[in-house]
């Protein structure tokens, strides 16, 4: 069913998600479809979000009380639910976002030795 | 909870509103609207499923689920109740069976004497071997007992018992119970305290002071009430007052060593004389000093025992030390570890039946619900969730079965325990008998975990093929699951031999055991009631013609109650070891003492071969005229005639006792009966010589009394003609024939019931799971049998070909089966002392019972095929 093209997407992990939603979340609070929308064209569709698998992930970051949810209506007049980050949340995303830049780092050096860590 | 509540109450339309919104983007894009919205679906994923794992966040969802799944599966489980009854009873019956068994194996094998640290005590025996064989649990002689307490260095305390029958009385009816005569600090040794009052103190072995009893708690409840006062009474024992001073626990029992009460060990001016040394009747009792292993013990206990061997060649030559475990001690009787490791062997075979059973059943059930779980993986349903429901399944057999199976192991230990009753210690040990939490545990993890195994394989068998190929089958194939019917036929083999094996082996024990034991037994035990009498403590005891008057008063009151069809006393009663004498032949010369067989040897009433029916093939038996005044006459068995006069006439022949003779002259052999074995399973008799009662009266007789019916009710009747005699006078043991057989077995019949149970449980789990498998596999050719019969087939050949499926099956097994157990009888033999039953019965007999159980279980579902209607089975398509 798959082609060489989907292939080539990566299934996001699961906490991998979450810190993408924090990150969408930073400059603005935004709803379900749009935080879908934001983090495939920021990915330039690399990263392939099945948008259901969305949901799971917003609900375990409310219950950890890192984004809270209000009530809104979207840009063409539609009733929506808006998801905003607290400011646990911001602290969480710093952190994680530390955390991933040590990994990712970690993981360039081991892949490419030699090379300066983020240069093709 | 609440947040949850509201944060779900949103989630349906926030999901729609999501696909709406993407179905727009689409539609932007330039989709027809059905395109955009298949297109948004599609990207969004499986709603359910989303929902599910939003739902998973905000809850314990796994117990939520799990309590689904069982409820779901309880009510799969309901709607085949044949299915579930079986399985649940399968599991049930495993369990129980094997719990029971080897808690008893336990609780006979791995007992420790209720003493203080039992690892440290150990029991010092003499050994000795002659060319008649070896012997290492012998009594020891009073002065070899104190020779060996001074010198041995690695003990902290060593003490004696002499372990004998006693007569107690005052207040109630006199009593003859068991009783030791023990070392002052035997229960300090021991390290046991008296639950009340003391135990005997140093010093009360002194003459003058020894005149005090410990009791047991049995005979503290049954004779004195449990009387809380009782210490200070007196009692008399063997006719001498005792002070009561103390009741042991009722834990306190030295199985071996039975005793009901215990009074201090004096020491005869005759004991401890250097004659003494060859009157060898002590049991010694030691306790390791700490440091000190068995086995160095062992090795100073064989230089002290050679020092004395050199000091006193006439008495000790030859005899040497074991020193033994109180566990080693008892347990190495032979039959009994046997019997025990027979029957573990047993039930493991049923546990395999077991599990093969339920693997069976559960396979079946698992390729015929293929086709449901293929729809339920299609329709979108996790193999992990569809897993959690098979396991949820299993998980209700499971703990049903696990559950009844602890019921049935509960009451399997109580019936035990009320079974064992052949001797006080059996009584004491039966008491302890509990169920072994670590076997219960054991079977419990085995067949739960063969139901979840087998439970899961339809799960495995989702995640391994192509969901596609099942759902265009359907549930009617033929053609495919080949493997799974080649296990499950294996497991059906499997089930008929181990079965097999299991039926052939309980009918040798049954055969063997109870049907040759009794009748080479040499007498008929039925009907026979028996008592024991001793006059000790009675002022005539000792008095030969008082005695004599005593039992020959008794037998005449006896004799005169209509429901006695014959009475006789003799000294032992068969199955006891009786005494031992040597004798010389007239006219043969005279053997070393040592090479010749000593024989056994009864004193007799006249009548007591008539009694217990045991022919007399040659002469006469005994008349009341053969008394002190007669000639001196003898009868002898043919065992004797056979040693003594191969091919003579041992008729009108002389014999003399040589040895403990009362009177030291010929006498004259004037009968000739049959052999009368002396243990269960005797190969080669032993000569025994009798002698008549009224010629050598003695104190101790045993009773025997034919009745004409079952003896149950007559044994009041017996104590009152006795005590019509002497009120005095205390009976001890009145037990019927069979019952005085069945101690001597041990148990070996309660051991050939368990046997037969087993094997019929073995028998009926083989036949349910031969009929499950023959059931299923013509349910999966139900299509093939509509063909056949369109086709021109009569019924009566769908239902041949059905029953030769599974009978096919059943002879593979039965094959197989026989081959094991041709071996079985010499495993046996090899096993059990004495053992020598015929075993073509039992290995002919077997196969027949299983072939015929097996097809029993081919032919219901056999008759079910061939009433299959053509024209439904080809629709069914």
């Amino acid at each position: 069913m798959s082609t060489k093209e989907e292939r080539t997407r990566i299934e996001l992990l699961q906490g991998t998600l979450d810190l993408l939603i924090l990150r969408t979340l930073l400059l603005a609070p935004r709803h379900g479809h749009a935080i879908a929308k934001a983090i495939e064209f920021n990915s330039e569709d690399v990263l392939q979000v099945e948008q259901g698998s969305l949901y799971p992930a917003l609900h375990r970051l409310i219950k950890r009380r890192w984004i809270s949810v209000e009530k809104g209506t979207s840009e063409n007049n539609r009733r929506a639910k808006f998801y905003r980050l607290t400011p646990k949340g911001r602290r969480q995303l710093e952190l994680e976002t530390r955390k991933w830049d040590k990994l990712a780092g970690a993981i360039a050096r081991i892949l490419r030795p030699g090379e300066q860590a983020g240069e093709p | 909870m609440r947040r949850r509540k509201r944060m779900m109450e949103g989630l349906d339309e926030d999901l729609r509103e999501h696909i709406d919104r993407e179905t727009q983007d689409n539609i932007e894009r330039g989709m027809t609207p059905e395109e955009a919205r298949y297109a948004a679906m599609r990207k969004f994923g499986n709603v359910t499923r989303v929902k599910e794992a939003v739902r998973e966040v905000w809850s314990f969802l796994w117990l939520e689920q799990l309590l689904q799944d069982l409820r779901y599966g309880a009510r799969v489980l309901r709607k085949s109740p044949g299915f579930t009854a079986v399985a649940v009873l399968t599991l049930a019956l495993g369990i129980g069976a094997n719990t029971t068994i080897f808690s008893l194996v336990n609780g006979i094998l791995l007992r420790k004497p209720p003493v203080h640290d039992p690892d440290r005590v150990i029991i010092v025996s003499n050994k000795w071997a002659g060319n008649r064989g070896e012997w290492d649990r012998l009594p020891v002689s009073a002065p070899d007992f104190l020779d060996w307490r001074t010198q041995a260095t690695a003990f902290s305390g060593m003490v004696a018992g002499n372990f004998d029958d006693y007569t107690i009385s005052g207040g109630t009816i006199p009593e003859r119970v068991p009783g030791g005569r023990v070392s002052s600090n035997f229960f300090q040794t021991l390290g046991v305290a008296a639950a009340l009052g003391r135990t005997i103190l140093p010093g009360e072995d002194q003459p003058g002071h020894d005149h005090v009893v410990v009791l047991s708690d049995g005979l503290w409840k049954e004779r004195f009430g449990a009387d809380p006062g009782i210490l200070g009474r007196v009692v008399r024992i063997n006719g001498n007052s005792y002070v009561i001073i103390g009741v042991m626990p009722s834990a306190f029992h030295l199985w071996d060593f039975e005793a009901r009460m215990w009074v201090p060990l004096v020491f005869s001016r005759e004991e401890i004389a250097p004659t003494g040394r060859k009157e060898r009747f002590l049991r010694v009792f030691a306790r390791l000093k700490p440091g000190i292993t068995a086995k160095q013990a062992a090795a100073e206990m064989g230089t002290i025992a050679q020092r004395i061997a050199e000091a006193h060649p006439d008495t000790n030559k030859g005899w040497g030390v074991a020193v033994k475990s109180v566990q080693e001690y008892s347990i190495e009787d032979g039959n009994v570890t046997t019997a025990l490791l027979f029957l573990t062997v047993a039930v493991g075979f049923v546990l395999l039946i077991a599990c093969a059973n339920l693997a069976n059943l559960l396979l079946g059930r698992s390729l015929a619900r293929q086709h449901e779980f293929a729809v339920r993986a299609a329709l979108g349903a996790r193999r992990t969730r569809l897993a959690r429901q098979l396991l949820s399944e299993c998980m209700i057999l499971a703990l049903a079965g696990g559950g009844l199976g602890v019921l049935l192991a509960h009451w399997g230990v109580r019936a035990l325990r009320a079974q064992m009753n052949w001797t006080e210690g059996a009584v004491s040990l039966a008491q302890t008998l509990q169920i072994d939490v670590r076997v219960l545990v054991f079977s419990l993890t085995i067949s739960a975990a063969s139901a979840f195994v087998f439970g899961l394989l339809p799960a495995l068998h989702i995640s391994r093929t192509d969901l596609n190929d099942d759902l265009k089958e359907g549930s009617r194939s033929f053609t495919r699951g080949g493997e799974r019917h080649h296990l499950q036929r294996l497991l059906v083999v499997g089930q008929v031999a181990l079965s097999l094996v299991l039926l052939a082996g309980a009918s040798l024990f049954l055969e063997g055991f109870l049907e040759e034991i009794r009748a080479s037994a040499g007498f008929n035990s039925h009907n026979v009631l028996t008592a024991s009498v001793s006059l000790r403590g009675l002022e005539y005891y000792g008095a030969p013609q008082r005695e004599a008057a005593f039992f020959e008063n008794a037998l005449r009151n006896l004799g005169n109650l209509s429901e006695v069809e014959s009475v006789a006393v003799t000294s032992d009663l068969p199955f006891n070891f009786p005494n031992e004498r040597n004798v010389a032949v007239e006219g043969q010369p005279a053997a070393n003492p040592d090479e010749q067989p000593r024989c056994g040897y009864f004193v007799v009433s006249p009548g007591y071969f008539e009694t217990l029916q045991v022919p007399v093939l040659q002469g006469r038996e005994f008349h009341v005229s053969d008394n002190v005044n007669s000639n001196p006459v003898v009868m002898v068995d043919s065992a004797f005639a056979r040693r003594y006069f191969a091919n003579e006439n041992p008729l009108g022949r002389h014999i003399k006792v040589i040895e403990g003779g009362t009177k030291d002259d010929w006498r004259e052999i004037v009968g000739v009966v049959a052999d009368v074995n002396e243990f269960l399973g005797q190969r080669d008799s032993r000569p025994h010589f009798f002698e008549p009662f009224l010629a050598h009266p003695a104190g101790t007789m045993n009773f025997v009394v034919r009745t004409r019916s079952s003896p149950a009710g007559f044994s009041e009747a017996l104590r009152g003609a006795i005590w019509a005699v002497d009120s005095n006078q205390a009976i001890a043991s009145v037990r019927t024939m069979d019952a005085v057989i069945a101690d001597a077995g041990q148990g070996d019949d309660l051991m050939a019931e368990l046997m037969s149970a087993f094997a019929g449980i073995a028998l009926a789990l083989a036949a349910i799971g031969i009929y499950g498998v023959i059931s299923y596999m013509a349910e999966q050719r139900a299509h093939e049998m509509g063909i056949r019969m369109t086709l021109g087939a009569k019924p009566t050949q769908v239902l041949c070909l059905v029953i030769r499926s599974g009978m096919s099956l059943t002879g593979i097994g039965l094959m197989l089966g026989l081959v094991t157990s041709l071996v079985l009888p010499k495993l046996v033999a090899a096993g059990f002392n004495g053992f020598h039953a015929s075993t073509a019965p039992a290995l002919v007999a077997a196969p027949v019972v299983v072939a015929v159980a097996g097809f029993l279980a081919c032919y219901i579902p056999a008759r079910r095929a061939m009433r299959v209607d053509p024209m439904v089975a080809l629709r069914d398509e």
